[in-house]
């Protein structure tokens, strides 16, 4: 290929699968479009969309949270204007995986709190589900509104030379759908010629198939079921997704002390007295859902909320206990879960994962600390892991010492090679790395927009994309044909 | 809607008038040290400090140097009356430039000074972003980008160039900011109690800078000053009520009419009938709030704020008295909204 200048540096790894190159150098079929209007850039158009995407993120005041050790900070993400694209062929795919990944954890989770006959049919060890911490003892025997105890899921998908792998389930408050959004107003407004001629899918009407799907969770029989969504409040790093979602979604946007529970029935405090809620949106993790029931030393919950919920009186989304569907061992049974409840081979793989609680994965694991990613299975955001390939042999000793301290605390897998999507770093295109995190609805019927947040690494060689870790983000150009 | 986010809005209301109000009042005090003498500079901080009921930092003889040893008085005695022989010995130009500066400084930009401009706009728009769901997109760019302008000067940046021109700056972001919620807001409780705490605001403020306004230049009275024509008219100019005085009055500026004509015209868009008049209309247009009591006790007395400067002050000669009053009712005005519609304790369900 003609190699422009802003290209230079970008090097292509034949380990690495790139988003945009074929192996040698020819941009792929559905990027061509792009690529085409990437180098017919001039430096300064570049730089300045760039610098319209960055500044509408600001203007905006599209913030996350940071906790410092003096006082939390409003930061705005990193953007990168260079959308990532995905042909209609590959997201057909993704659809369909994600739909039948999603069906099976809700048959998964109605299992584990009635009948558990995945246990008992020894597709997946008693202890693996009932050691978990997230799973809840006091939800067994229950089934919530349409048999959907994940109503709202936001799954990461990575790609590697041998395709997409789901590398976790994010079912019980996952966020990022408003940066999805935000990302796709800046990067529309900013490269208009480009994205009219692209033929993207929409994403902007996530908020009513929201909407619709809160709404089929709600008690039967009420007319104009009030929705309310569930904050842990301003300081609370997604504040900014819940305001965001509550306008879209026509909800209050409330908090714990916002609400009371009152003869079973839940009500917030309005300026003319108490109003019933009946759908609660919930963005709080069911440790501080209900201190009469989870942490009592909670102050954010709603005293009474579980009792208002077992008897049919609110919905909640997600139902607690959903948790233990996405516990970092459960999810090395997915693939098998997927056979045992809908008899279907698993359209989306899982990335290879050992239990460091089974002996011969520990001393595997152990054996091949310089390779592996290892994983506590509590942790998430990406703290308390080790990356082996870049760690010093004195933190792979020390790591290891933690692991054979409490081996069921971990899980390991390869380290793989996240596929790498170009940036604009510093006026030229390199290569980063990225994962992809599609938002799943689940109401009477499954709902998914054709897009996602896509995470990058943006630190020069980094494979954490998590934005408390130096990520960012961009946007993803699902194409119409 | 939701008693927080009603409360927060009532906030928002309140700061953003305040942020207003100060900056107006900053506006004229930067235009006066261009050319006014310096007494009069003087009693333009001494009024703000006053109706802030805030002591100036550092008062005392190294900021103003007239004053001979008790270190601890506050600025109204450090200063006494202005034209006595103290006045005629406190420093020279640099002094007034290098005292403003500080005090401007204390006024706008410090961060401990809860009632500073940019603590108070910085409440405003914290208020309207835990809020940012009630009001329109429109309105939250509008502060936002106002709030990012803010961010980035200090007191050296404006004071190099036109202080005027950043306290005109921030003053037309506040108006701009509430046309485009005029413009744009959706008419729900969210609005009238954003408007209700401007307004309640709004009177209090003029009731504060009128009390000090006549603390530093007493009415009718034999031995004190009613001071100079100019300081009169900084008091209109504060209310954009120049053009209104002369149209009703003459060019002459007689402070009794001044004040007259700021408590009690109508038409005057910041008087204090209209504030007073707008608080009772908001109060009106809200629904009736969970605790009945608190709430027609404020209904009330929201009617007889409002009859004070209709009834009572045009045929009193103890304006001060009247202030004084509304001073107090002003609070309480405040404690009842307050506990009608945001704090009440106990309410039963509405029925489902």
């Amino acid at each position: 290929m003609s190699t422009p200048d802003r290209f230079q540096d970008y090097n292509l790894d034949e380990r690495v699968y790139d988003e945009m190159f074929l192996p040698a150098g020819e941009p792929r079929e559905h990027c061509q479009r792009l690529f085409d209007a990437l180098v017919n850039f001039s430096g300064e158009q570049l730089a300045s969309v760039q610098e319209r995407v960055t500044r509408s993120f600001s203007n905006e005041g599209i913030t996350f949270t940071v906790y410092g050790d003096e006082e939390a900070e409003e930061r705005i993400i990193p953007v990168d204007c260079i959308p990532r694209l995905l042909p209609k062929a590959e997201w057909d795919f993704l659809d369909a995986g994600l739909t039948q990944r999603l069906r099976t954890l809700n048959l998964f989770l109605q299992d584990v709190y009635g009948d558990a006959g995945i246990v008992a049919d020894g597709v997946i060890p008693a202890e693996v589900v009932y050691e978990c911490p997230h799973y809840r003892p006091e939800m067994r025997g229950f089934t919530p509104p349409q048999g959907t105890w994940v109503a709202v899921c936001g799954t990461d998908v990575v790609r590697t030379n041998d395709g997409f792998r789901v590398l976790e389930d994010n079912l019980r408050v996952p966020s990022g759908v408003s940066y999805m959004i935000a990302n796709r107003k800046a990067t529309k407004a900013s490269l208009r010629r480009l994205y009219r001629d692209s033929r993207v899918q929409e994403v902007e009407h996530y908020g009513r198939l929201l909407q619709e799907t809160l709404l089929e969770l709600a008690p039967d029989g009420r007319e104009n079921p009030r929705l309310a969504l569930l904050t842990p409040g301003v300081y609370n790093s997604a504040f900014y997704e819940h305001m965001f979602l509550s306008r879209e979604i026509g909800a209050e946007l409330v908090e714990g002390r916002d609400l009371m529970v009152r003869d079973g029935f839940v009500y917030m405090r309005t300026t003319t007295g108490l109003e019933r809620i009946d759908v609660l949106y919930r963005r709080v993790d069911d440790d501080f859902l209900d201190p009469s029931v989870f942490r009592s030393d909670s102050v954010l919950g709603v005293p009474g909320l579980m009792d208002a919920y077992r008897a049919g009186n609110v919905a909640l989304a997600n139902a607690p206990g959903t948790g233990v569907a996405d516990d970092k061992s459960v999810y090395a049974y997915v693939p098998d879960m997927v056979r045992y409840y809908l008899n279907e081979e698993p359209l989306l793989e899982n990335v290879e994962t050992h239990l460091c609680r089974n002996f011969e994965d520990l001393e595997y694991t152990l054996d091949n600390l310089d390779k592996l990613v290892v994983k506590r299975v509590g942790e998430s955001g990406g703290y308390g892991m080790l990356v082996g390939p870049h760690a010093t042999p004195a933190e792979r000793a020390e790591y290891a010492e933690q692991v054979r301290a409490d081996p069921t605390d971990f899980i390991s897998q390869p380290t793989l090679d996240l596929s790498r999507s170009p940036c604009l770093i510093e006026g030229n295109f390199e290569p980063r790395h990225v994962d992809l995190r599609p938002f799943i609805l689940h109401g009477r019927e499954t709902r998914i927009v054709a897009g996602a947040f896509c995470r990058v690494a943006l630190r020069r060689g980094s494979l954490v994309v998590n934005s408390s870790q130096g990520g960012g983000g961009k946007d993803v150009w699902v194409l119409q044909d | 809607m939701l008693a927080r986010s009603a409360q927060g809005l009532y906030w928002m209301g309140r700061y953003l008038e305040r942020a207003d109000h100060l900056c107006r009042l900053l506006r004229l005090q930067a235009e006066a040290l261009v050319d006014r003498p310096i007494a009069e500079i003087y009693n333009g901080w001494n009024r703000i400090y006053s109706c802030l009921d805030r002591q100036p930092p550092g008062s005392g003889p190294d900021l103003f140097p007239g004053n001979d040893g008790d270190s601890n008085a506050g600025m109204l005695q450090v200063m006494g009356v202005p034209g006595t022989a103290a006045w005629q010995r406190s420093g020279g130009d640099e002094y007034t430039l290098a005292d403003s500066f500080t005090l401007a400084d204390d006024l706008t930009f410090e961060r401990s000074n809860p009632d500073s401009v940019w603590n108070c706009f910085a409440m405003g728009r914290e208020n309207a972003r835990q809020m940012r769901h009630c009001i329109s997109a429109e309105m939250w760019r509008s502060l936002n980008l106002a709030y990012l302008r803010i961010q980035q000067v200090d007191i050296l940046d404006i004071w190099s160039a036109s202080p005027e021109a950043f306290y005109l700056e921030i003053d037309a972001d506040i108006d701009n900011f509430m046309g485009v919620a005029a413009a744009t807001m959706y008419r729900d409780e969210g609005w009238h109690f954003m408007q209700l705490g401007r307004y309640i605001e709004r009177a209090q403020l003029a009731v504060a800078l009128f009390l000090s306004q006549i603390e530093l230049f007493p009415l009718n009275s034999p031995n004190g000053s009613e001071g100079s024509e100019s300081d009169w008219i900084a008091l209109l100019r504060m209310y954009h009520a120049m053009a209104a005085y002369n149209r009703a009055y003459s060019v002459e500026v007689a402070p009794p009419q001044v004040l007259d004509l700021l408590v009690t015209d109508p038409l005057l868009p910041d008087s204090l009938c209209r504030s007073l008049d707008m608080a009772a209309a908001e109060l009106t247009a809200i629904a009736t709030g969970p605790d009945w009591r608190s709430d027609a006790a404020a209904r009330r007395l929201a009617g007889r704020l409002a009859a004070l400067v209709h009834y009572d002050w045009p045929d009193t000669n103890d304006q001060r008295g009247i202030l004084t009053r509304l001073e107090i009712h002003c609070r309480e005005l405040h404690s009842l909204v307050s506990a009608a519609f945001f704090d009440y304790a106990h309410a039963r369900p509405a029925m489902p």
